[in-house]
């Protein structure tokens, strides 16, 4: 299946929205969702099946529910003790890998992780690589997403169940390398996916991302 | 216990969604008790087992968590957008834990579900007038499809009609529900 094949798509987007686009399909499909070209598809289909909805009742869960999401979230604890819970184990599992990689003639850190932010699977805007225990990125700028004048791209981790944490901001030509720092480095090390936001020459005012233009998975490498 | 009082208003809604984006879990805990009634009900709708539904729940609010900074607060609708995301996790769990629903009572179950209650959600204009133009059949496999989670072989065994004919029947009625909607918008 090609992605230029729009009708194709906006069929799949139906039938993703429908519910009947099912098992491997789903799955394969659910890849794509990281372009806007499909986000706005599946969108669309979302509203106008909305349609559908029949009206809404209400039935309250047991409180065992709740229980069960807050410890999941770790909602009780404060953030700052999870990132520093997180530093410590990054710390820890960081010398654990330095006992057993002990080559000092060899800086260079292995890729573990990655992630491609693309529009499609044939448009990719930046690779990024996850070396050694999350210490280094190597940044690969392989399109040029369109940046408005004034405007920054800013990368970010998103720690399950704790804030966003800014990576830097994006180049837009080349290759770069970057060395992580530990509140970094903690936040990458709980993320399953990084993101794009589209921010004020500089980065973020505020610490937080302002739009949020991608989000995209990490893999192993 | 079942209820039938309005909804929470969806400015106070997309608020909860923002603070949550922004990590406030006491913001979370209120969203939880506004929606997780409608929410619960609807996963029951689909799911039908108390225990499946009660594991769904939690999926679905920790991607409600996990995914509020993607909730676009300009394109309002926060109840959809939970209730969307209530769908996709009960398709998930189906495949998960090969949830298999297929019994003679839900045809008539879907019959029942056109009443007007305070607690519907906005549908797209003309909606009504579109879906109308779809033969009995098709609606049918549409409403099974997106409001039981069936799929498209248990709709071809409720409906006892060949899994062929339901697939082009929800094929075409996609297509034709998209051109009437868009051909009203045009219009207006």
């Amino acid at each position: 299946m090609k992605l230029d094949n729009r009708e194709l798509l906006d069929r799949l987007a139906a039938e993703y929205a429908l519910g009947t686009l099912r098992g491997h399909a789903r799955r394969h499909f659910e890849r794509w969702l990281v372009s806007p070209q499909v986000q706005v598809m599946v969108n669309d289909w979302e509203q106008r099946l909305a349609g559908l909805e029949p009206a809404l009742q209400k039935i309250t869960p047991p409180a065992k529910v709740w229980q069960a999401i807050e410890s999941r979230l770790d909602l009780g604890r404060s953030r700052r003790s999870t990132v520093r819970w997180l530093a410590i184990a990054a710390t820890v599992l960081l010398a654990v890998i330095g006992l057993f990689t002990l080559q000092p003639s060899s800086p260079k850190l292995v890729a573990t992780q990655q992630a491609s932010i693309e529009a499609d699977p044939q448009t990719i805007y930046w690779h990024v690589e996850v070396l050694g225990d999350n210490q280094e990125l190597d940044l690969h700028v392989q399109n040029v997403h369109d940046l408005p004048p004034g405007k920054s791209h800013e990368l970010w981790a998103l720690p399950e169940g704790g804030a966003p944490v800014s990576l830097g901001l994006l180049p837009h030509t080349g290759d770069h390398h970057r060395v992580l720092n530990a509140a970094q480095r903690a936040a990458l090390a709980g993320s399953k996916q990084i993101a794009v936001s589209l921010e004020r020459e500089g980065g973020s005012p505020t610490g937080t991302p302002t739009e949020v233009l991608f989000a995209a998975p990490l893999s192993r490498a | 216990m079942e209820r039938t009082d309005p909804l929470p208003p969806e400015i106070e809604l997309a608020q909860l969604l923002q603070r949550c984006a922004a990590r406030d879990s006491a913001a979370f805990r209120v969203l939880y008790d506004k929606t997780s009634p409608i929410l619960f009900a609807r996963l029951l709708r689909m799911l039908r087992r108390r225990s499946v539904a009660e594991e769904a729940l939690q999926d679905v609010y920790v991607r409600i968590w996990e995914r509020a900074i993607q909730y676009e607060a300009h394109r309002g609708r926060a109840l959809a957008w939970m209730v969307t995301i209530a769908r996709y996790c009960a398709i998930d769990l189906m495949r998960r834990e090969r949830v298999t629903l297929v019994g003679d009572d839900a045809l008539a179950e879907v019959a029942d579900e056109n009443a007007a209650e305070p607690g519907a959600l906005e549908k797209p204009d003309r909606f009504d007038d579109c879906i109308g133009q779809l033969s009995q059949t098709t609606q049918q496999c549409l409403t099974l499809a997106f409001v039981e989670g069936r799929s498209h072989d248990e709709i071809a065994r409720l409906t006892s009609s060949p899994l062929g004919s339901v697939k082009s029947w929800i094929r075409r009625g996609l297509i034709s529900l998209k051109e009437c909607l868009s051909a009203e918008r045009q219009t207006v």
